[in-house]
């Protein structure tokens, strides 16, 4: 049983962590209508900084936060201006084309930069700690941690879209760029708005995760596919989708902790036989696969 | 014969591309005569492999303009059918090959039927998300050799072989992928000027219009990925003899998916001529990015930051390809 409760606590700990780096693509997805492949190394990029931050500074990792999202919003608007701006004239195959060269752009700095090895955070004042929570469940007080800002950060990000004039902007952009052009709004900075914020959350994210995860400069496709497959699943363009959807697809990459219990449970020597740690993230893609056929719009999902 | 005729028919071409293209391919023929490197030969069939590639994404992508990013698992099909069989039962590249190129179309049936109800990101993020699952797939599978791959030993397989497609010098290889190269343009060919050829420029156009006029979208669309689906195990298949050491990385990630997109796109998608030029520009240049920026200078990364450059550039500034200049140019002088 206690394997069963602590996959359940891990998969829901790393939802929270997901559904902010699922955040940021949904906030550009919803607004300008535009698939950014290079999401994942966003998020690299903001690993990196924590990585740095923490090491070069001297302080504690959790605390680079708001350099992480600096960078991020930095990121996000020069992305936009120096690029993603004309991109929006193409046609669609242009768009994706053109973000995933961004993204080999992004990679292949990083390697330039930082070499193909792994690297990772070994002190801090969390690091090494880890509470009880009964029942024999131990979880590690980075996760615990990285799950408690990431909500902080998703509900700050939410209150900004959802109680401010400039969040009230930025959806009726959304809803009708024309329309709230004439309105008065300027579509142009509420485009770059939008890439701004979600590079931040993105790239908070990243800082959050680097607390117990290695990082190198291949890491962002994995961590693309599973914000589109957040995304999809709660519907895109949608905030409250994208939690709900975190939620669930941490739980899937924790499927091979189930399986375990089942083995554990039935002793069907198939099922030990079936090497699933392997399948963890493909479990991903199948969930996302089959979210679009069954149900294009997500959950939450008011845009097709 | 009437279908021979239309393959053969290249008269709505301007005189001045049919003489270029008719110089380029006597070019091609003679190209082993000429003094080259081996490295010169290696890219030349890289290109003409990325050409057939490119082709046939070209149909569904180009000319049906449905963004199809997973055709990777289709090289990845081709490639193991081809290894499997010739590796445990001895099976031959040219009885392999159709087998292969059947495996693709029917997993292609299975995938396209669920797929083309999606348009536009979904569709395209969709073809990536299974290119990703099976190759995940294909990383723990035993049979296939796992994340190791799959190697076919010169040993057991004696050179030079012509059935089993296993050859020691690169010309062989050469010439029979210039062979599947020229069927391709030729089948290209009947297949713009083919009732499914129209069909699919009217989906592209406006796919509510085409559905009113009576034509079958769905099942248009999936004929199409079918074929786009052949040309690309067919290469698949080719791959695997040539390289003779397949792994899941290096015939089925994403980066293929891509590389095939971009080859057409870079040329302009919808045209002819369009994935035959992009793979012209795109091939030499990765490789002698490579070669010079890589290998040589030691800086890792350096070559695909300026690949990654160039796609940004492209996509940013000229979406229609290079196609599309040369027509804008056209255009402008009449």
């Amino acid at each position: 049983m206690d394997i069963i409760v602590g996959s359940l606590v891990a998969g829901l700990l790393f939802g929270m962590v997901l559904a902010l780096v699922a955040l940021g693509l949904t906030i550009i997805f919803g607004v300008m209508d535009i698939v950014n492949f290079a999401h994942g190394e966003f998020l690299m990029v903001g690993m990196y900084t924590g990585l740095l931050t923490a090491q070069g500074l001297g302080i504690d990792p959790l605390l680079t936060l708001p350099v992480a999202g600096g960078v991020g919003f930095l990121l996000g608007v020069v992305c936009y201006f120096g690029f993603i701006k004309f991109l929006l004239r193409g046609p669609m195959v242009a768009q994706l084309l053109g973000t995933f060269g961004l993204m080999l752009f992004l990679r292949n700095l990083a390697l330039l930069i930082f070499g193909s090895e792994d690297r990772a955070l070994h002190h801090g004042v969390l690091v090494g700690e880890s509470f009880d929570i009964g029942m024999g469940v131990i979880v590690s007080a980075t996760k615990l941690a990285a799950a408690g800002l990431s909500v902080a950060a998703f509900v700050a990000v939410w209150l900004l879209m959802n109680r401010t004039r400039i969040g009230k902007a930025l959806t009726a952009t959304a809803l009708s760029a024309q329309g709230a052009r004439y309105m008065g709004i300027p579509t142009e900075r509420m485009n770059a708005l939008a890439w701004g914020i979600g590079g931040a959350s993105v790239t908070i994210a990243g800082a959050l995760i680097v607390n117990f995860w290695s990082v190198n400069p291949f890491i962002g496709l994995l961590f693309t596919m599973i914000a589109f497959a957040i995304v999809a699943l709660g519907g895109f363009g949608s905030v409250p989708g994208a939690f709900l959807a975190g939620l669930v697809v941490g739980l899937i990459t924790e499927i091979p902790g189930f399986w375990d219990f089942f083995v554990y449970t039935f002793d069907a020597d198939w099922m030990s036989n079936v090497p699933m740690t392997s399948f963890k993230y493909m479990w991903v893609y199948l969930a996302y696969f089959i979210i679009m056929v069954v149900r294009p719009r997500g959950l939450f999902g008011w845009k097709h | 014969m009437e279908t021979l005729k239309n393959a053969l028919d290249f008269s709505d071409f301007p005189r001045i591309d049919l003489v270029i293209a008719s110089s380029l391919a006597i070019l091609f023929l003679c190209f082993p005569l000429f003094p080259h490197s081996s490295f010169a030969m290696a890219t030349m069939i890289q290109f003409l492999m990325f050409s057939l590639y490119g082709m046939g994404w070209n149909t569904i992508g180009g000319y049906g303009g449905q963004v199809d990013l997973g055709k990777a698992q289709y090289v990845g099909i081709g490639a193991y059918t081809t290894a499997v069989m010739l590796i445990r039962w001895d099976i031959p590249f040219w009885f392999s090959m159709p087998v292969g190129v059947c495996f693709s179309v029917l997993w292609s049936f299975v995938l396209g039927y669920p797929l083309f109800r999606l348009k536009g990101h979904y569709f395209a993020i969709a073809t990536i998300a299974t290119s990703l699952v099976l190759k995940d797939l294909f990383e723990v599978w035993d049979f296939v050799g796992a994340a190791r791959g799959l190697e076919i030993s010169p040993i057991k397989f004696p050179p030079p072989d012509f059935l089993r497609l296993i050859f020691k010098e690169d010309v062989y290889y050469y010439y029979v992928i210039l062979g599947f190269f020229f069927l391709g343009i030729l089948y290209m060919n009947w297949f713009r000027k083919s009732r499914l050829g129209f069909q699919l420029r009217a989906i592209k156009d406006n796919e509510e219009v085409a559905r009113s006029l009576g034509i079958n979208v769905h099942w248009a669309k999936i004929k199409t990925y079918a074929i786009a689906t052949a040309f690309v195990s067919m290469v698949g298949s080719f791959h695997t003899c040539y390289i003779r050491n397949i792994e899941p990385e290096d015939t089925m990630s994403l980066d293929i998916s891509i590389l095939i997109a971009l080859m057409a796109m870079l040329g302009g998608a919808g045209s002819l001529w369009g994935p035959i030029i992009g793979a012209g520009i795109l091939i030499p240049l990765k490789s002698y990015l490579k070669e010079w920026l890589g290998a040589r200078a030691g800086i890792i990364g350096i070559d695909l930051i300026l690949y990654a450059m160039i796609i940004m550039a492209i996509s940013a500034f000229e979406p229609r390809g290079i196609w599309g200049i040369v027509q804008k140019f056209r255009r402008r002088r009449q």
